[in-house]
Formats: C-alpha cells, sequence, structure tokens
C-alpha cells in the first residue's frame, strides 16, 4: 500500500475491491439512468442486497456531473455515492470529470461522511484516460481535503498495477507524500 | 466568415470514429483495405452467407466495403481525388454508426474462414474487430458486449464472477472429488507458490459449468501435478478480442500475467478455450506491451503430455458412443492447433469420425465473436447455424467434443434449434472419464444414504417428458418430489408443501415465471425456500438477473445430464459442505 498525507489530511491509494471497504462513502461510476448493471454495480447489487436498487427506483435519470447518494445496503460502506460522469470520449470530458468528482465530494460530505473511497473515475469501461483521471482525481481530492470540515479521509481504490501507477505518480507529487 | 461545410454536422461520435481510425490503421489493416478486388471468392466461405444465401449484405466483402469506403475517403489518396470511382464516402451520423454496428457486431463472429479464403489476403476478421473497437469507444455496442466488458473491467472476470462464489465453488468440486476418489490428498490448491502449472479457466466454468473445473483436477491429481489455481486474476477469456478494445485485451492479460508471476508459476495452463487460448498465448503479449516470461499452454497439451509421459492411464472404452470434433476457429484457423486434440481424442474415445469440412476448414459454430452475449441477434445467429446443423449432422456422431467454450454453447443452441439428437462435451470431460485411477481400499460403509434423503422438492416444466424426467431422478436419489406443470401450480404447491426447493423452467406458458419466483421470495411463510431456474435458453439468463431483486439461488441449462442435475440440485441445497 502506498498513502500520501496532504498535510493534515491523508489520501490512501490501495489495491483492492473498492466494494468490499469499511468507509463512511464508497463512489459508483453510475449510468445516468442509475441502474446499478453489471461490473461493480454486480458487486453491490449481490453482496449489499436489494435496498440499494430499491433506493434508486425513480431518482434518475440524472444529468452528467450529478451525484447522487444512497445508503449502501449490506456493504460495510455507510453510503454509495453514485456519481454520473463522463463516458466514452464525449465532448468536453475533462471539464465534465471535473465537476462530477466535486460534485461527488460535496454530495458524500451533505451526508455526513467523513471517509470516502473512489475508484479511477471512468477509466477502463468508460474510456477516460488514465493519466487523466489520475491527475483530476488527486488534484481535486486533495483540494477538497484541505478545506473540508468533515471529509478527512480519502482512499483511491485501484485493481490492477497498471491502474496504480499513474496514481502513484500524481500522488507523489502532492506535498507530505510518503510511502506507507 | 468561414464557409460551412458538410464536415462541420459530422456528429462527435462520427468525428471520433473518423479520426481513431486514423490511429487504427497498420499495415495490416490498409494491406485488408486496399487489396480487396471484389472477386466474390470469400462469399461462400461465411457461415451467415451459406445460411442466407439470398442476403448479399451478409457477403464479408460487401460488410468490409461499409468500413472500406470510410478509409478510401479519409486517408486513401484515390478517395480523395476521385471518390466515385472507388466508392469513398463518409460518415456523418449516429445513425450510420448503428448501421455499422450492426455489421460489425451482428453479422459476423469474426471467425476468419473468408479470411483463409481470399486469394488477397484480405483479412476481414481483423477490419471487422477494428471496426468493433471503434464503435465501442464510442459507446455503440450490443448492450450484452457492454455488459461483459464492465464485469471483465471491473471484476476482473467476464462473468462478474465474485471472488466468494469463485472459491466456494472451488471448495464445492474440491469436496466432490475427495468424495468421488475417496481420497482426502485429491485438492484444488489455490494460490500456492511456486507451482509447475498455474491453471486459469473461463469464468463460465465457475459459473455455468463447474464440472470442468472438477475434471481438470481430477485429471491433475492423478498425474500427480505440482498445480494451483490463483484466486484472483484466474480468467484467462478476454473479451477485448471480441468488443475490438485493445486496451481491455491488456488489462485484462496483464491482470493474469501479473497474477501468475506473484506466484511464481513456472508454467500457465490454459483451459479449453478457444479465445482464451488465442488471446492470452498470441494477442495478449501485444495488447499488454508485456515480455511474459513463464511458458503457456493449452491444457488439450497438458494432457496429451501426460499420457504421453505416462503421467495418466485411460481406458478409452469408457467413451464408446460415437464421437467427432469441431474445430473452434480460434485454436484451429488462427492458432493452426488441429492435430493435438484428434491425437487426443484417439486415446480417450472408441469411435472418432471427422467432421467434414475440419480443421482450419471448419465452420463457425455460430456463437464465436462474443455472438452468445448479443441476444439481439439470436434470431440471426440460430438461422446462420443451418450449415452447421447439416455438418454436425452428417457426421452421424452423438457427441460433438469442442475444446471451446463458446463453441460449446453455441453448439448447444444449433442443436437444439434444428433438433439433432447430440451433445456437447469437452476432451477435459472426456479424459476425466476415462481416467484410469486405483482407489485405496476402504471397508464397505454399512449403510449409505441417499444424496437427496429427506429433501422435498417442487419441480415445475411443462414439457412432460422434461418434468418426469427431473422428478424420477431427484426421487432415485431420495428426495420427495411434487410436479407442477405450471408457475402457478408451482406457487401453490410450494405454499401447501413448504418444500426445500423449488425449480422453474423459465419458458412455462400462463404467468411469467419471473412474477411466480417474485411471489415465491416474497412469501414469509416461504422464508428460507431455495429456488432454481433451469433454462433451455442460456440468452435469458442475464434479463433475469438483471431483473431480480434477490437472484435465484442457482441455475441450470438444459439438457441436463443426471451427474449434472444431481451435482446443481446439492449445490443448490448446499448439501456438498453439510454433508460432503
Amino acid at each position: 500500500m502506498v498513502a500520501a498525507e496532504v498535510e493534515t489530511e491523508q489520501i490512501q491509494l490501495i489495491k483492492g475491491d473498492i466494494t468490499l471497504l469499511e468507509v463512511d462513502a464508497l463512489v459508483f461510476y453510475a449510468q445516468p439512468n442509475l441502474e446499478l448493471g453489471s461490473g461493480f454495480g454486480t458487486a453491490i447489487s449481490i453482496r449489499g442486497g436489494p435496498a440499494v436498487k430499491k433506493e434508486l427506483e425513480g431518482l434518475g435519470p440524472i444529468e452528467t456531473g450529478e451525484a447522487i447518494v444512497t445508503g449502501a445496503g449490506n456493504l460495510k460502506a455507510s453510503y454509495i455515492v453514485h456519481a454520473v460522469g463522463p463516458r466514452f470520449l464525449e465532448e468536453n470530458t475533462e471539464e465534465k470529470l471535473r465537476t462530477t468528482i466535486l460534485n461527488t465530494l460535496k454530495c458524500a460530505e451533505e451526508a455526513g461522511a467523513k471517509s470516502i473511497a473512489f475508484p479511477p473515475m471512468g477509466s477502463g469501461f468508460y474510456g477516460i484516460p488514465l493519466d487523466l483521471c489520475s491527475r483530476l482525481l488527486v488534484e481535486l481530492v486533495s483540494g477538497y481535503l484541505k478545506t473540508s470540515a468533515n471529509l478527512t479521509q480519502a482512499i483511491v481504490c485501484v485493481q490492477d498495477s497498471r491502474e496504480y501507477e499513474p496514481f502513484r505518480k500524481e500522488l507523489s507529487n502532492v506535498t507530505g507524500w510518503r510511502r506507507g | 466568415m468561414k464557409k460551412s461545410t458538410a464536415e462541420d454536422s459530422r456528429s462527435h461520435k462520427a468525428q471520433v470514429v473518423v479520426d481513431r481510425l486514423g490511429e487504427k490503421l497498420n499495415r495490416q489493416i490498409v494491406g485488408s483495405l486496399v487489396a480487396c478486388v471484389h472477386c466474390g471468392l470469400c462469399t461462400d466461405s461465411c457461415h451467415y452467407v451459406l445460411s442466407n444465401p439470398g442476403d448479399p449484405t451478409y457477403a464479408p466483402a460487401y460488410k468490409a466495403d461499409r468500413i472500406r469506403k470510410i478509409f478510401k475517403r479519409h486517408y486513401d489518396w484515390t478517395g480523395r481525388v476521385f471518390p466515385w470511382l472507388v466508392g469513398a464516402e463518409t460518415i456523418m451520423t449516429d445513425e450510420e454508426l448503428e448501421e455499422l454496428k450492426d455489421i460489425a457486431f451482428g453479422k459476423c463472429t469474426n471467425c476468419r474462414r473468408c479470411s483463409l479464403n481470399c486469394p488477397m489476403g484480405v483479412d476481414f476478421a481483423t477490419v471487422n474487430r477494428m471496426t468493433r473497437g471503434l464503435l465501442v469507444s464510442v459507446g455503440i455496442m450490443p448492450e450484452g458486449v457492454a455488459t461483459v466488458s464492465k464485469d471483465q473491467w471491473e471484476i476482473g472476470n467476464q462473468m462478474g464472477v465474485l471472488k466468494e462464489d469463485y472459491l466456494e465453488t472451488l471448495e464445492w468440486m474440491e469436496e466432490e472429488l475427495q468424495d468421488e476418489l475417496d481420497d482426502p490428498s485429491a485438492r484444488i490448491p489455490v494460490d500456492k507458490r511456486d507451482c509447475a502449472v498455474v491453471y486459469s479457466i473461463n469464468p463460465r466454468e465457475a459459473k455455468y459449468d463447474p464440472r470442468t473445473i472438477g475434471d481438470a483436477a481430477k485429471i491433475f491429481h492423478a498425474a500427480g501435478e505440482d498445480w494451483t489455481m490463483p484466486s484472483d486474476g484466474w480468467d484467462m477469456t478476454n473479451f477485448g478480442l471480441f468488443s475490438g478494445d485493445d486496451e481491455l485485451g491488456g488489462a485484462v492479460a496483464r491482470h493474469l500475467f501479473d497474477r501468475v508471476q506473484e506466484l511464481g508459476g513456472k508454467k500457465l495452463v490454459i483451459s479449453e478455450c478457444g479465445h482464451g487460448y488465442r488471446s492470452t498465448r498470441c494477442e495478449a503479449p501485444n495488447w499488454a506491451k508485456y515480455d511474459v516470461p513463464f511458458e503457456m499452454e493449452s491444457s488439450v497439451e497438458t494432457m496429451l503430455r501426460y499420457v504421453k509421459e505416462g503421467r495418466i492411464k485411460l481406458d478409452k472404452t469408457r467413451n464408446s458412443e460415437p464421437v467427432t470434433f469441431h474445430d473452434s476457429c480460434n485454436l484451429a484457423r488462427s492458432c493452426g492447433m488441429t492435430e493435438e486434440p484428434r491425437e487426443l481424442l484417439n486415446l480417450v474415445c472408441t469411435d472418432f469420425r471427422e467432421m467434414y469440412p475440419n480443421r482450419e476448414e471448419n465452420y463457425c459454430c455460430t456463437g464465436g465473436g462474443g455472438a452468445m452475449s448479443m441476444s439481439e441477434y439470436t434470431p440471426r445467429r440460430l438461422k446462420s447455424g443451418k450449415i452447421k446443423a447439416e455438418q454436425l449432422k452428417a457426421t452421424g456422431a452423438k457427441v460433438v467434443v469442442t475444446s471451446c467454450h463458446n463453441c460449446v454453447d453455441g453448439l448447444t443452441d444449433v442443436i437444439r434449434h434444428y433438433e439433432l439428437d447430440m451433445k456437447v462435451t469437452q476432451l477435459v470431460n472426456l479424459v476425466a472419464e476415462a481416467l484410469v485411477i486405483e482407489k485405496p481400499a476402504r471397508a464397505p460403509a454399512v449403510a449409505e444414504e441417499l444424496p437427496l434423503a429427506g429433501r422435498r422438492i417442487v419441480v415445475a416444466d411443462d414439457e412432460p417428458d422434461q418434468l418426469l424426467y427431473l422428478a424420477t431422478v431427484m426421487e432415485d436419489y431420495g428426495a420427495t418430489v411434487y410436479q407442477a406443470a405450471t408457475g402457478d401450480e408451482a406457487l401453490e404447491l410450494a405454499r401447501k408443501e413448504k418444500p426445500d426447493l423449488v425449480t422453474l423452467d423459465l419458458s412455462m406458458p400462463g404467468r411469467p415465471v419471473t412474477e411466480i419466483f417474485e411471489l415465491l421470495r416474497s412469501d414469509s411463510e416461504l422464508e428460507g425456500l431455495k429456488i432454481c431456474l433451469i433454462t433451455g435458453r442460456p440468452e435469458m439468463r442475464e434479463l433475469i438477473y438483471q431483473r431480480m431483486e434477490i437472484p435465484p439461488d442457482g441455475y441450470l441449462d438444459k439438457p441436463l445430464s443426471e451427474d449434472d442435475l444431481l451435482r446443481g440440485v446439492r449445490k443448490v441445497l448446499e448439501l456438498s459442505h453439510q454433508e460432503g
């Protein structure tokens, strides 16, 4: 595990399965219609049970850049932030991803979360380049944690070495970074 | 003021496709895009054409022209100078991209039979795969392709099998194996370091066909192999081959290769899967830009090696039904593996009959190229299976063997649709059946209890023969069975008899089975009831799992052998852990 300290706050980079983390809020990169679908959605449906899907009924669709909070059913997390970010090389990807990450952080904080876990937002299936995703996520999360009253810890949870490396590089540029 | 042009009104997605096409061009692709002389020799090599003789839109040259015209217009000088002469055309709208999707995903399985038969060396399958990749990059793809790709990106395997379910399946298979051999040393070692063999599988095996894992374990055990299966990074399939997404292809492969290295494995053995072998062994090192430091081989080669080295002994008389072999396009045409499976077949069964044409000239099973995940094209796929059905029937065989999981599903559908009297199996199953293993001597059990003794089961199926078969097998193994011909009858019987398990056929007349399922699930007096779905239509699984809040406890595919039925029912009732 590599950890990065941002002044008094902390961002951790870990390899693992985000749906198994014991955090206040975990982020799910959602579709506009808020259906859980496959991928992490499969894990949330099966491990979390039917409560999440039920809570989402009637809440969608939402616009790209927006986020909403639900409970996390039987998962170890308390909340899930369903964040709808840009998908598949659409126009103004960077601006939209920036908005999505900031709204996600606000949403989690408003729900009372002290800790939050992010996947590599939109990379992989939705085709957001890893370098863009890692640069924005580290920049925006570290900036947000500096001024946030309640949200004090963030985790970036990646799956493999391919995803790990760009985040490690970005985190190594953050003040106070240390190898954990 | 700038004059507006047609280019300005091109949709964003169409523009991305045009731009990315330029990035994808390499010598192989360009060669295939410029060399076609429209001689038509590819036409009769395509199983879609042969099964739809009146429809020219299935001809490989026609399909290739849909992407060729864009290449000519934007990247070839002939198309820029005299577009009318070379058929150069641009692409402007999302609707045109949808039309391209219908061709790239719905009218070709990338089997490469046309590529083999082109005198100009045009590899249409490679062009088609690139086209798929361009469409996927802008989010235009069949829903099933999106579902499977996302599972493989985020869960790490293309069927979304969670780690706990995978590990539970391995434990279950280990218990079954120990029971069968009466030998507690028969194990499925997980994450064992520095082994001679790391065994990787297709997630279909963990989800729908665990028998193949058990059979492979039996063979490794009999051969005295030092082997292991990874707890993570165990999926050797690669949907990037089908979706054309090289990024996915590289990510999946890297995950698997990293895991073998972390475990210190000497050799990666890839279970019987055509596209898995081609992806992992041949394509993935390029996609992942990975210098693979260990050996890789197909389990077909592994099993054959064990026989030749005298590590396992086979009694071929145990497989006496007439058997034919279906060459997977990825193994035979793309990887040249044609003789190893035949050599092994002749060692493991008594009546092997060739199918014609065979080897690299064989026809597609119809399920390749990810076709099994694209349910919107199922009627088209089944119609295109006519030539395959005729080919299978002509062999007179009762069993068709194939070394590919896609082919297993594709052939099973063709056999069912064309009502052939055949079943599909794999070499691993035949080898396991023929294995000669001397069991340690034990005192006979005084009284052996039947495996389903004391269990109460409602069986629902609208086909009388099927209902009788399921009921008889379960009764023979000790269960008390209540038979229902409709979903409503099953519901009534369940409420009256309070059984341990209800099995539901998915295609019964009357109320939708999904509704019956929900009613059973929501009945407070039936808390703890297990429900198992039995379907002859594998493409329906996804719909059920997506729609149902609490998924069923299990699912089984027809046709069901006695062994598969018993194993499946025991699994759903979780008997293996309590009594195994």
